[in-house]
């Protein structure tokens, strides 16, 4: 019988032949954690193992990234003690400014056919590389980083067959708001989520990691896309391409649930507050004044984010009483987005441009004032989330987040652009 | 071995889709690494007397519906319930991490269908583990959960991942 992605990786790495529903254990082939939750994996390894070693210091990465830059002496505190177990163990430690764990990984360590797993929900952000990634809390972390190995129960898988060319302005972000809305938050609880189809084929790598990126917001375990040529290239652009190997699905693998998506028929879609399934076409929610626009995170921070933004925003001004807020999601974006010049843009624009990290999303920095309305391109929405339980948090594509920064409310980038 | 039931009263009933930064918010996890300190946190943003309430009932029983805990990985979530003095939480559902992050750091899990619609605030409810059944001792309904698998028995009993891998390693 033939094999999801899924199953293929997990056979491949435990030895056998495994179906969904098995428990199997594992090599991990990469494990890291992040300032919000480094510090207790490394707490717990300390206090119920006794030890500080890590079992590779080659697979174990510490990211600085959601209180990044450090707002204040406790974090900062915080930051040392991560500082301190990294620099003992010469683990990989990036520091305030290189970026978001998510994209840092995606660019020095995901591969086809990996296992990685990161102390952050949207870990599941590899899978566009084809590596089975899932996020776990800092005691499964901490336990990874002692032993190496972790135990999984093989997922079910659901299937995404997408296919059509994508309209003008729609992006995959638009592709999984439309999937999330029709499965719902827990539609794919448990499950691997594996999207296919001349859409995802058309689609880049960036792109292809923001349709793994949420699929925890489906409730998905992990989010794969097929290895093929492009990965082969990113994986090239990144100093890589040694690590890949072409990876897909069998053909006549058995998915427990399938869902096709004409993606020629898909609108700009908006996540309203304070669901993530919460989706209408961005037409409805048009005209909903905003106190800041958000462009950035692990969902959509990478170069071809910020190129959009800037092409749309080039020549132009964020409105007076909207806040424009920009967050590359690596060092390395930056560069290149300093190198192409939409970062001069973007300043011209009046953006914000903040050091690389994950500020306006979980609101540890640029938090949102009471009652405050936000448009942002991140991939979460809940009540809180942007620093403060009295905002309201909408969620769209880049060229949905420009449009609207430009005129200062909700707008549809088909009408003005 | 078997798990011990567990018979308390219940503290709260949370509805669908309670995320993981309506239990602790964000905000506080990067400042704070004592979590009875980050306790006082729970639930703040949906729920502000949860902590205080807590403190009134012993080993209270929190009773929630579907994708209970959706959202971060954010393993703080869990250990507050636990910081809180929760002994078990019933759900009709649980989101992945969640549901991994409570029997890794030994806070019981059960999965039962209709709890949310068969459960209030202070009933008193028994967890059988050996019948595999959640009685209301309240209202006498008597609701089946899913046997909890024998791997999560196993982290329980060791009272979390860490002591059990700790065992496995000797």
């Amino acid at each position: 019988m033939g094999k999801t992605l899924a199953e293929k990786i997990l056979s491949e790495k435990s030895g056998k032949d495994v179906a969904p529903g098995d428990l199997i254990t594992v090599p991990v082939d990469f494990v890291f954690g992040q300032d919000g939750t480094m510090p207790l994996a490394i707490q717990q390894m300390e206090k119920e193992l006794g030890t500080r070693k890590v079992f590779d210091p080659q697979k174990v990465g510490a990211v600085c990234d959601h209180a990044s830059p450090s707002p204040s002496e406790q974090v900062s505190n915080v930051h040392i003690f991560m500082r301190r177990f990294a620099r003992e163990n010469g683990i990989y430690f990036f520091e305030n400014g290189d970026g978001i764990c998510h994209q840092v990984v995606a660019e020095r360590f995901a591969a086809p056919g990996k296992i990685i797993i990161g102390a952050d929900s949207h870990t599941c952000t590899h899978g566009a590389l084809a590596a089975f990634a899932t996020g776990m809390g800092s005691t499964d972390v901490g336990a990874i980083m002692a032993y190496g190995t972790t135990w999984l129960r093989v997922p079910e898988a659901f299937r995404f067959q997408i296919d059509g060319e994508l309209p003008k302005h729609v992006t995959s972000k638009d592709v999984f708001l439309h999937i999330v809305k029709e499965i719902t938050a827990d539609g794919a609880t448990y499950m691997s989520m594996e999207y296919q189809g001349s859409t995802v084929d058309k689609m880049s790598v960036e792109s292809r990691l923001v349709l793994s990126n949420m699929a925890i917001e489906a409730g998905g375990k992990v989010g794969l896309c097929p290895a093929d040529e492009k990965v082969r290239a990113y994986l090239k652009e990144h100093g890589r391409e040694g690590e890949y190997r072409p990876l897909a699905a069998d053909k006549d693998a058995v998915y427990a649930d399938e869902l096709f998506v004409d993606a020629s028929r898909l609108e700009p879609m908006v996540a309203y507050p304070h669901r993530v399934d919460n989706v209408k076409p961005v037409s409805e929610l048009a005209g909903v004044p905003l106190d800041q626009v958000c462009i950035g995170s692990c969902t959509n921070g990478r170069l071809e984010d910020l190129k959009m933004a800037a092409e749309i925003l080039k020549g132009r001004k964020a409105h007076r009483d909207t806040r424009l807020v920009v967050y590359p999601a690596s060092r390395k974006v930056l560069a290149d987005a300093i190198r192409l010049g939409y970062i001069e843009t973007l300043v011209q624009a009046g953006a914000a441009v903040c050091a690389p990290g994950c500020g306006f999303c979980i609101g540890r920095t640029v938090a949102l004032g009471d009652g405050e309305k936000a448009l942002s391109t991140q991939n979460r929405n809940f009540k809180g989330r942007m620093g403060n339980n009295k905002a309201e948090i909408y969620l769209s594509n880049v060229a949905v987040a420009a449009a609207s920064a430009i005129y200062g409310k909700i707008t549809d980038p088909r009408e003005v652009l | 071995m078997a798990l011990k039931n567990i018979r308390s009263k219940v503290l709260r009933v949370y509805p669908p889709d309670t995320n993981t930064d309506e239990v602790i918010s964000g905000k506080y996890k990067y400042d704070e690494l004592d979590l009875k300190k980050l306790a006082v946190h729970a639930f703040e943003s949906i729920d502000p007397t949860f902590y205080a309430d807590s403190q009134k009932v012993k080993d209270p029983i929190l009773v929630a519906s579907t994708n209970f805990g959706c959202g971060s990985s954010r393993e703080q979530a869990p250990q507050v319930i636990l910081a809180c003095g929760v002994s078990c939480i019933i759900a009709e559902s649980y989101a992945r991490i969640f549901y991994r992050n409570g029997f890794n750091i030994g806070l019981p899990l059960i999965e039962c269908k209709g709890i949310s619609k068969e459960a209030r605030q202070g009933d008193e409810l028994e967890v059988d583990f050996s019948k595999n059944e959640v009685r209301n001792l309240t209202t006498g309904k008597v609701l089946p959960m899913k046997p909890i698998p024998e791997f999560m028995q196993q982290l329980l009993e060791a009272g979390g991942l860490m002591p059990y891998l700790k065992k496995q390693h000797k």
